[in-house]
């Protein structure tokens, strides 16, 4: 019954960098709180390079205009067209002279049935300033890391839809210069959403 | 207990004639469809469900004369990721209502025949686990104008 008291000792410290280094790691891997720019040492945020119905769009070509993001797919019936709204009512909130200054991007990550003409049509729906981006699957997987988003396509056995795509649903707020200001909740409302975007007009 | 039968017998006979009526007892309100972009094939309505009778009941399917296929999904959220799910029944307790609203329950439209636009209406009908039918009218409605209307709500309450 009585082992040394080091060895248990040694036990229980490595029980507890294994305990640590799990949480560390839980940590990290969550889908992300809505207001972390960083995880731990990880900057989230940068530059991209996605297809629109004419030509490649980077997020360098938006330098000098705050931009609002969202990353989801465009057969999203409920969740997408909603956060959407949120962000294009937000833009409506501003002056004319504010408004022409902010751009909005939509991120598809189900290429398979958002085409980027069928994205462009489905983005001018809410306005004329957001633009509806995808890409090859690396591309997508690229900024979906970079951004600390996520998603997961689902079969569904039982669905005329064949599958779902679980997303994370939050609005990147990125600042002129291309750096990523703030993650926002979906739940934001747009009077808030545009004294934030004033702020870095 | 002859005098105990004496008196149910007639008490379960008025039951079962309350049971007779119980047929209109479930009612929607607040129903609509929602508008879509040109070009997209699904969208979802939503409803709030009553149920009048004292059993609950189960809406168990619905079909549209504007869709090809009206399934019922639900929403969840875990750590920040949302999940739309198909699911085989949505219970409306006795005596209780049910929303199917965004981001949570709604009749999923899938293999729209038309475009939804604001102002128009689809045909849609629901059926429960007793049998009730509704055949409802829904209106449609665009996202923007939904909006719209629940910000200057907030706007009117701010003034
Ligand atoms: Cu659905």
């Amino acid at each position: 019954m009585k082992g040394s008291p080091l060895k248990t000792l040694r036990i229980l410290l490595v029980l507890t960098a294994f305990l640590m280094a799990g949480m560390t790691a839980a940590f990290l891997l969550r889908p992300g709180s809505a207001d972390a720019p960083s995880l731990g040492a990880v900057r989230l945020g940068g530059d991209f390079q996605l297809q629109s119905s004419s030509g490649p769009v980077s997020l360098a070509d938006f330098r000098g205009h705050p931009v609002v993001m969202y990353i989801g797919y465009a057969s999203c019936p409920d969740v997408c067209p909603t956060s959407l709204a949120v962000m294009t009512q937000g833009f409506r909130r501003l002056s004319d002279d504010e408004q022409a200054r902010v751009r909005g991007i939509f991120i598809s990550v189900d290429p398979e049935r958002d085409s980027p003409e069928k994205l462009a049509e489905y983005s001018a729906f809410f306005h004329p300033n957001l633009v509806g981006l995808t890409g090859t699957r690396e591309q997508i997987d690229q900024v979906v890391r970079q951004y600390g988003a996520y998603y997961r396509i689902a079969e569904l056995d039982n669905s005329a839809l064949g599958y779902a795509v679980d997303h994370s649903s939050r609005l990147y707020l990125i600042a002129p210069d291309g750096s990523l200001a703030e993650v926002l909740s979906h739940n934001i409302t747009p009077d808030e959403l545009s004294a934030k975007l004033r702020l870095l007009l | 207990m002859p005098s105990f039968s004496r008196f149910a017998a007639p008490l379960l006979a008025s039951l079962l004639c309350v049971a007779g009526p119980a047929l209109a007892e479930v009612t929607v309100s607040d129903a609509y469809a929602r508008a879509v972009p040109p070009g997209q094939s699904n969208s979802a309505a939503f409803l709030v469900i009553r149920n009048d009778a004292d059993e609950a009941v189960r809406l168990i399917d619905a079909a549209s004369d504007s869709a090809g296929v009206v399934e019922l999904h639900t929403h969840s959220e875990q750590d920040g990721v949302l999940k739309m799910r198909r699911i085989d029944a949505i219970e409306i307790p006795g005596r209780g209502e049910h929303s199917l609203a965004p981001g949570a329950d709604h009749l999923m439209l899938i293999g729209l025949t038309r475009v939804l636009s604001e102002g128009d209406s689809i045909g849609l009908s629901l059926e429960f686990s007793d049998g009730q039918r509704l055949q409802l009218d829904v209106p449609v409605k665009s996202i923007m104008a939904t909006m719209q209307g629940m910000q200057n709500g907030h706007q009117h309450h701010a003034e």
